[in-house]
């Protein structure tokens, strides 16, 4: 009816792909923008209508990319699916047609997914950040996005968390098994590594660390559409990791690309690879035994002794509640593991939105900043009727997002380690 | 536009129906824009988005309104009356029947953003909901308090009660519990005439005439609910699942009328054929027999003791019909996964084919076996699959018909074997719909089971609420019932009517 500029769009999703959706709707309450929406154009199965319509014009509009781009690509449609529609690669799929075909993802932005892959720039870029924020110059940042042309910096650098400034290197401590580092992680959140580390070393395994060189295994790209960039970072990736070590994770959303290179690259060797890749936690939870117990179980939350530990038998388990980042539940379908480490220590206590996303969605709380607080405040709620204090997550943009709103959210094995009784070194 | 992916039914233009018109729809527009801002939408790809439901039908609306309050869904409609335009409610969009799938060009007024649940009074057991609220968060959200909302459809996790009270939905749990009317004390309702009143009262014995009775149901022909009342049922302190497996259909179904014989009214009894149990079995791995027939889910609810003897009577009578095996569920988990699998059969169907079309019709529990196995011919003869998954204990049959639309005149052979099952369970002195009401699926088989003075006499009462006929038009009501068409078919011998 409404007149609309079009642009020619190539989407190669085949026909038999897009038939898979019957459109039956399953899929609607567990996608979270059709919940913090309700609208259509905002659910899984109409946003396969809109592929399929696309697809079969060859024709898009601005709308179209609007909705697409409205994704949080967390994959919990494809749980609830009972056809088996892939929609994860669907989404892809219409990504990369997006950014290679028309302007979607500016140059900019292209250049700053880049950096995510350039180690130095990006720790030096991180520790001038860091600086920045503790010097008071982010105030002037803030200020400047109060100015129309920058709006968007400022937002986006008002979600930022505190970044550390100086980070002391990891020791790797033998080859039984690779810890993979990443990009954003390693210069933000070393600390969190430092934990798994140290939990992996408890059950008496040597940690081999990737040189520099293997810094980004090219998740984010991947859901921007920039699918080459995600293909040349996995050989570098490939390349760093040699050997048939198991190649440990404990950021959700780069095991979950990582697992796929294999699909992505169509290689051999990338399936080999692919094959060695595991959550820590999978890993971990075959090896669960090994582990020493927790020396302390809970605090002493009353009485004369309010705060000091309580020791040993009798003393109350702490209680964790679980969130589960989508790319572990939905896309690795690794959750479980996380439980069965977890209860060696505590009390596990479930969240009951049957995994729904919490918004974060590697950058998209950066692109989508009121969706993705609408989303986390459903997230918040589930977790707040839960009634435990402390919240693990096995992936960094859901501690961080969920962390700005001034939860108190950790990796599973930071709050393991933390439990471990102190080596004798 | 998205033309409706499946193939496009139009269907003949009646009374209320405007055609379209640029300057009627941007005249529409921008009023609607004056209450809704960017709320009203008339983008070509989101007219498609909510050109369907969960049927195979499809007709693309003029304006998509997605209102979140009462107040705003009062204004649209008077804002159609005025300008003449037929206006239609949609909850999540999953209705089988083509309910909500816009014909003649209307106002789609989406009700999903209502989704608040106003107020719960567990002393009355009574909750104030909104339209968009989806019956499962319902009955989480009563679970703590000890309640749960009873009427459970197989789409229950995304179906909204706006939808259950527009087709008086059913659900596996039903057959103890009764379907969705039982369970609604009153409506707030805004009337095609742009008024706003309640219906019902959450008293005991509201006063007047039961016109809530006669809007649940209604299939949006009658108004929009904009708030319900509805009933609160205590969880069941003790509950059981049992997995029957027989080697033969009619076992099973000689099983299902021997259990309520037998004086015992499960809460669910439900039966699935064997592409019915692979499919699922694929889907859930709930440990479902696959080389099985038939199998019956059989699920119990009360006191403890009277939920034990119930199992040991359901244990006897399956034995009688020589019972494969008998699985109790041990614990909930187990119970979840098989109910997990019996309510996400039909999305599950897409795994032998992309299309399904689901049939809801009704049979005597007694004449089952007879009218499946007729189902079974009706696919064999028009080379379509048939999958059997329904609620047996109500003789509410569920047959799906799994299809690939891509393949040449498929479309016309789905139509065909659906009309035939339709008769064949009519035949059998059984109803048009149990559960997923008329809609446009079943509108033009209404003089299959009524003449044409019930028609006639149903259409009355309609345009009593709508005389302007702007409420989901050309819905359940066959046009030209008001004339004297002619219906050649008539109601059968010991028809359930």
């Amino acid at each position: 009816m409404s007149t609309v500029s079009t642009f020619p769009l190539q989407l190669d999703i085949d026909s038999e792909t897009l038939a898979s959706c019957v459109a039956c709707g399953m899929c609607l309450p567990h996608c979270p923008t059709y919940r913090v929406t309700g609208e259509e154009s905002a659910s899984p199965r109409g946003r396969i209508a809109l592929m399929r319509d696309v697809a079969e014009r060859g024709e898009a509009d601005a709308a179209f990319v609007e909705f697409m781009d409205a994704c949080i690509q967390c994959r919990g449609c494809e749980t609830a699916c009972p056809a088996g529609v892939h929609y994860g690669h669907m989404m892809e799929t219409t990504r990369e047609a997006l950014a290679s075909q028309t302007r979607y993802q500016p140059r900019l932005r292209r250049l700053a997914y880049r950096a995510l892959g350039m180690p130095r720039l990006l720790g030096f870029g991180s520790r001038l950040l860091g600086l920045s924020q503790r010097l008071g110059l982010m105030r002037l940042v803030s200020l400047l996005g109060r100015v129309r042309p920058f709006r968007q910096l400022g937002a986006m650098t008002a979600s930022l968390p505190r970044v550390p400034v100086r980070q002391a290197p990891l020791i790797a401590s033998g080859d039984d098994v690779w810890l993979f580092t990443g990009c954003v992680m390693d210069a933000w959140m070393r600390e969190t590594h430092r934990a798994v580390q140290a939990v992996i070393e408890a059950t008496g395994a040597g940690v081999a660390l990737p040189p520099a060189g293997a810094a980004c295994c090219g998740s984010l790209h991947l859901h921007a559409g920039l699918a080459s960039d995600t293909r040349r970072l996995a050989r570098k990736v490939m390349a760093a990791l040699p050997g048939e070590a198991p190649i440990l994770i404990d950021s959700a959303g780069c095991g979950a690309t990582m697992k796929e290179y294999g699909h992505l690259l169509g290689t051999e060797e990338a399936r080999r690879f692919a094959e060695r890749v595991q959550d820590v936690h999978e890993w971990l939870a075959e090896r669960v035994d090994d582990l020493p117990e927790g020396a302390v179980t809970s605090v002493d939350a009353s009485g004369p002794d309010a705060g000091s530990p309580v020791v040993g038998r009798g003393a109350q388990r702490l209680q964790i509640a679980v969130q589960d980042p989508c790319h572990l539940r939905h896309v690795q379908q690794a959750h479980l593991p996380v439980r069965a480490v977890l209860s060696r220590f505590f009390d596990v206590v479930e969240l009951d939105d049957d995994g729904l996303c919490c918004g974060a969605g590697g950058a998209y709380s950066q692109q989508h900043p009121e969706v993705a607080a609408a989303v986390r405040d459903r997230k918040v709620a589930a977790i707040e009727r839960t009634g435990a204090s402390v919240v693990a997550s096995a992936n960094p943009g859901c501690t961080l997002h969920l962390r700005a709103v001034g939860l108190d959210v950790c990796h599973p094995l930071e709050i393991v380690a933390e439990h471990l009784p102190a080596t004798e070194a | 536009m998205i033309l409706p992916s499946r193939s496009a039914v139009l269907v003949g233009y009646g009374r209320g129906v405007v055609s379209e018109d640029a300057a009627a729809d941007a005249a529409l527009l921008a009023d609607l824009r004056k209450v809704l801002g960017s709320r009203a939408r008339d983008n070509d790809f989101e007219r498609g988005l909510y050109s369907r439901d969960g049927s195979i039908e499809g007709s693309s609306p003029a304006i998509v309104c997605l209102p979140e309050t009462a107040a705003e869904v009062a204004e649209i409609v008077r804002i159609c009356r005025r300008h003449g335009r037929p206006f239609l409610a949609r909850g999540s969009g999953t209705g089988l029947a083509g309910g909500a799938v816009p014909v003649g060009s209307p106002v789609v007024v989406a009700t999903a953003k209502m989704d608040r649940v106003v107020e719960v009074d567990t002393a009355n057991r009574v909750a104030w909901v909104e339209p968009g609220v989806l019956n499962l968060d319902l009955s989480r959200a009563l679970t703590p308090l000890g309640f749960y909302f009873a009427p459970d459809p197989s789409s229950q996790q995304v179906c909204s009660i706006g939808g259950n009270i527009a087709n008086n939905s059913g659900g596996p749990h039903c057959l103890a519990y009764g379907v969705t009317t039982a369970h609604i004390a009153a409506l707030e309702v805004v009337l095609p005439s742009g008024e706003t009143t309640i219906l019902g009262g959450v008293e005991a014995e509201p006063a007047g005439l039961d016109l809530r009775g006669l809007f649940v149901g209604s299939e949006g022909t009658m108004g929009i609910a904009t708030k319900a009342a509805v009933r609160l049922t205590p969880n069941a302190p003790s509950v059981r699942t049992l997995l029957l497996d027989f080697d033969d259909v009619s076992e099973g179904s000689a099983a299902v009328s021997a259990i309520i014989a037998a004086g015992l009214v499960p809460s669910a009894l439900e039966m699935m054929d064997q592409r019915a149990i692979e499919i699922v079995e694929a889907f859930a791995h709930a440990g479902y027999p696959t080389g099985a027939a038939a199998v019956l889910l059989v699920e119990l609810d009360g006191l403890p003791g009277g939920v034990e003897a119930g199992v040991d009577i359901v244990r006897e009578v399956a034995q009688k019909h020589h019972v494969g095996h008998v699985r109790v569920a041990a614990d909930d988990e187990e119970r979840a996964l098989l109910w997990k699998g019996r309510k996400n059969a039909f999305g599950a169907v897409a795994r032998i084919k992309p299309d399904y079309y689901l049939h809801d019709t009704v049979v005597p529990r007694s004449k089952l076996t007879e009218v499946l196995e007729k189902v079974y011919r009706i696919a064999d003869a028009y080379g379509l699959i048939a999958v059997n998954v329904f609620h047996a204990g109500d003789g509410n049959l569920h047959p799906i018909l799994a299809f690939d639309r891509r393949e040449p005149g498929v479309d016309e052979r789905v139509k065909a074997a659906g009309r035939d099952i339709v008769a064949a369970s009519i035949e059998a002195g059984g109803v048009l719909s149990g559960e997923h009401g008329i809609g446009l699926e079943k509108r033009d088989y209404m003089g299959m089971l009524f003449s044409t003075h019930d028609m006639y006499t149903q259409d009355v009462v309609r345009e009593t609420f709508d005389p302007d006929g702007l409420a989901n038009p050309l819905k359940i009501i066959p046009t030209g019932s008001r004339c004297s068409d002619s219906f050649h078919q008539h109601v059968p011998e010991g028809a359930w009517v």
